[in-house]
């Protein structure tokens, strides 16, 4: 067992996919109410870390605990219940459900009405139906006026591109997450949006209450919202500290130059 | 010939030659050369000569984008191409007929069974070689002309055109039902048919007539009054109270109408809509692929009948099966359903981990296992083996029956009512939400914390309840059973009504069943070529409407059109945005409901 004062941890983990090691021997956490920043080149294992986080891949080693409980071997959606949720570094929404109904789905895990609710329909099922159409858009409503009005009613396939990236965080929003976790939020993004996310994501702390753990190419991101930064290469972890201390850290600079990744 | 290219004609004809050899090889032109459909000249089998000169010449001579430019050819235009294509179509076909005489028709016969000299004859109008196929090739060419002049018409002149054309050979058609149906309500149909079969002369024009005002002025003011139409019954919940009234009545008093054979047709296609619309909820809904599902049919047939008291057929005479109850239909029906849901668990729980192809074979084996164990040794005892069961309950309340095809209509309606409105609610509730976005992305759904696991098995169990129904309802309908009727084609069927209706959508379900299985009960005559003409019209419907014929997902195109519009005009500072969303609109309504590429990593 962990000793419980981290919010997540992750202890020794390991996996492989054949012969290539995603991750070999990674100790890391995340404390309540940080803003964690996971950099690293590309193929250094950032997404592997957060797949075997949110259950889509077991590890083949090791522990990851979440306030104290092992979430090795629930399924991703048992994961999504207990507070953590996500958002995928390539877009993964429902395209041919509306914006507004894809947030909804957000909210699928904090209600419970069922076939009897859903036939009959009565008065409670109307109410939680009420609360998750609130809470959708109370979601979406985080990103002003972006994913407002008409919008909501269109199908999620005819956002554009950043639109789809917002919307994929309301959604992991609207699952009511205490750990949130963005997979490369500001990817393809124009300098403008990118700097808007970045108040998104440090408003995703001050003013929802999230701890958020994201990978980020950006560095401008990465310095203007971390409490604390982890490097990853092949793998495990190289650095961590504050942003300068990771920055000028000599293995990271090997790992980045070497690679000539992102800057 | 203006736009269109000389080889798209000469293509066009020899497809059309092409289907005319076929129609002629497995024997439909001369089957119905005696099948009048308007006087006495204009018989199906006529009509087959020269339906595929007339349809290629209208295909071919259909405006064209060329080099980024629609081209649309003017009637005189469509008229040459027409004639070209028809000429090549029926010369091609003429071409065949001289090379069958030459090389001897019975030597031809051999191989061809129905290329037989009565067909030689009838292909040339018993008017002697050369004469026949000089008369043949100016039909071909006429109907070419006319299928190129049709196509070019103007709108408000086109689609009535064509509309009166099928709607006097569907007339001509239903010559054994419409009469009758007429009859049954008193008027005397001597003035439409001939007692003989077809439409009279005078009949078939008055019908074709009739069908182009109307079409013309359907099509002068029908977007209009559509519109207005939709817009009042959005507006006003009470209109749309009143309307459902008037269609519940119509439905009500639709079996006195139309008197026992089509009621007895409408009972079968009611069974298919059950079938249907449980078989939506698990491949529609959830997106499960389900290729076993006669398994809820046979177990809803069989189980009613052993919880309604129903006996076996044996050599020896009737015997009680090894279990048996004797439930009032309506409690019995009950039963049946919340067992089903259970057999759907069963069904569902060992394949949870497949998807998609696999997913559909593996339920095809287990399918196959429900059908099989009908007719098994094994299972003999219970369910009478290759000879069934007979003596199923007619479903009678306070001594009135069911069995009769008017009464059975009724029973019928009301259990497709409620299926209908289960599945309505189903659809826009949260449930019906997780199904949705399961079917979407299985994975995202499951990171999004919905219990795939969960959502899966409860696809099967109400899918195959609703199934199950129809298994009783069938029982009750023909009121004895035996292994022929729960074939895998049973499931292929349903897949079928429920695709071609269009995946997911309640009136699609409808409309796929009403065709795939309402049609083909109207049209008795053509019992023995009724699977060639169903795979036939199967092809054509999905190759021209992949999306169903009443899809879903319509409502999101036209949104998808509205965001093009709304950007351009709301959003002129983002103009990268703009494009995208274009980019991204023109992707998505071409991929129409194709989910995204797959997932990361």
């Amino acid at each position: 067992m962990s000793d419980g004062t981290h919010l997540l941890e992750l202890r020794n983990v390991a996996k492989h996919f054949g012969g290539l090691y995603a991750l070999s021997g990674l100790d890391m956490h995340v404390n309540p109410g940080e803003i964690v920043s996971v950099i690293g080149p590309n193929g250094a294992g950032k997404s592997t870390m957060f797949n075997v986080v949110t259950g889509l891949y077991e590890p083949d080693d090791g522990a990851v605990f979440y306030r104290g409980e092992s979430l090795v071997g629930l399924a991703p959606n048992q994961i999504t219940r207990l507070g953590v949720a996500r958002t995928f570094q390539t877009v993964h929404l429902f395209p041919n459900m509306t914006v507004l109904e894809n947030a909804m789905v957000g909210q699928h895990c904090r209600t419970k009405s069922g076939v009897f609710g859903a036939v009959f329909r009565p008065p409670s099922t109307l109410r939680e139906e009420e609360r998750i159409r609130q809470r959708a858009k109370e979601a979406l409503e985080f990103f002003g006026s972006r994913l407002a009005g008409y919008r909501q009613e269109q199908p999620a396939n005819a956002l554009s591109y950043a639109n789809r990236r917002r919307l994929e965080m309301a959604r992991a929003i609207a699952t009511d997450p205490t750990l949130i976790m963005l997979d490369e939020p500001t990817a393809g993004m124009n300098p403008t949006e990118t700097l808007e996310l970045r108040d998104h994501i440090v408003r995703m702390r001050d003013q929802l209450g999230f701890t958020v753990l994201v990978i980020e190419h950006d560095m401008r991101v990465v310095k203007g919202v971390s409490d604390r930064v982890i490097a990853l290469d092949y793998g495990r972890k190289i650095a961590e500290g504050t942003y300068d201390e990771v920055a000028n850290n000599p293995q990271v600079v090997e790992a980045y130059l070497g690679t000539k990744a992102a800057g | 010939m203006g736009p269109v290219p000389l080889r798209s004609a000469i293509g066009g004809g020899l497809i059309g030659a092409v289907v005319s050899i076929y129609l002629a090889l497995v024997g439909l032109t001369e089957r119905f050369s005696d099948l009048e459909l308007v006087g006495e000249q204009v018989t199906l089998g006529r009509v087959l000569l020269v339906l595929p000169p007339f349809v290629a010449a209208y295909v071919v001579t259909r405006p064209r984008v060329v080099a980024g430019v629609r081209r649309v050819p003017t009637p005189a235009h469509g008229a040459v191409a027409g004639a070209a294509t028809g000429l090549v179509s029926i010369g091609a076909f003429a071409a065949a007929i001289v090379f069958a005489e030459w090389f001897d028709v019975n030597r031809v016969r051999q191989v061809f069974i129905a290329a037989s000299p009565t067909l030689i004859e009838f292909v040339t109008f018993e008017r002697g070689l050369a004469a026949g196929i000089v008369l043949l090739i100016a039909l071909g060419l006429v109907s070419g002309v006319a299928g190129g002049v049709i196509r070019n018409a103007s709108p408000q002149l086109r689609s009535p055109l064509v509309l009166g054309i099928a709607a006097t050979l569907l007339m001509g058609l239903l010559q054994r039902i419409i009469p009758v149906a007429m009859r049954e309500l008193g008027v005397e149909p001597d003035f439409l048919y001939e007692p003989s079969g077809g439409l009279t002369l005078a009949g078939g024009i008055g019908v074709f007539v009739i069908a182009v005002v109307a079409s013309a002025l359907w099509t002068r003011s029908g977007p209009a009054a559509r519109e207005r139409a939709r817009s009042t019954v959005r507006e006003q919940p009470a209109t749309r109270t009143a309307l459902l009234v008037v269609l519940l009545a119509l439905l009500g008093i639709l079996p006195l109408l139309v008197g026992a054979v089509i009621s007895e047709v409408l009972g079968t296609v009611m069974v298919f809509i059950l079938l249907g619309l449980g078989l939506n909820i698990v491949v529609g809904y959830a997106g499960l692929l389900d290729l076993g599902y006669v398994a809820f049919f046979a177990f809803g047939a069989y189980a009613l009948g052993l919880l309604s008291g129903a006996t076996l057929n044996t050599s020896a005479g009737a015997a009680a099966p090894a279990f048996s109850a004797n439930l009032n239909f309506y409690i019995a029906v009950i039963v049946v359903v919340i067992l089903a849901a259970g057999l759907g668990l069963l069904i569902g729980a060992p394949v949870l981990r497949l998807r998609g192809d696999y997913l559909a074979i593996v339920t095809l084996g287990l399918g196959e296992i429900v059908s099989i164990l009908t007719q098994s040794r094994w299972l003999a005892p219970l369910v009478g083996g290759p000879q069934g069961m007979r003596g199923i309950t007619d479903a009678e309340i306070a001594g009135y029956s069911f069995r009769a095809p008017q009464h059975f209509y009724y029973l019928a309606l009301a259990f497709v009512i409620l299926a209908i409105f289960v599945s309505w609610r189903l659809s826009s509730s949260r449930v019906g939400r997780a199904w949705n976005a399961m079917r979407e992305d299985e994975q995202v759904a499951d990171a999004m914390g919905i219990s795939t696991t969960r959502y899966k098995l409860l696809a099967f169990a109400m899918g195959g309840a609703v199934g199950s129904l129809g298994g009783a309802l069938f029982a009750v309908k023909i009121g004895s059973l035996t292994p022929a009727s729960f074939e895998i084609l049973v499931s292929i069927t349903a897949l079928a009504v429920v695709i071609l209706g269009g995946l997911g959508s309640i009136p699609g379900v409808v409309v796929g069943a009403l065709v795939l299985i309402g049609l083909p009960g109207l049209l008795r005559e053509f019992e023995e070529y009724r699977l060639l003409i169903y795979g036939g019209v199967l092809v054509a419907i999905m190759v021209l409407r992949p999306q169903g014929l009443v899809p879903n997902v319509r409502r999101m195109r036209e949104l998808q059109e509205d965001e093009v519009t709304q950007d351009a005009w709301a959003n002129p500072k983002t103009e990268g945005e703009t494009e995208e969303t274009y980019a991204a609109v023109v992707a998505g309504g071409r991929l129409g409901a194709e989910p995204e590429e797959e997932i990361d990593e």
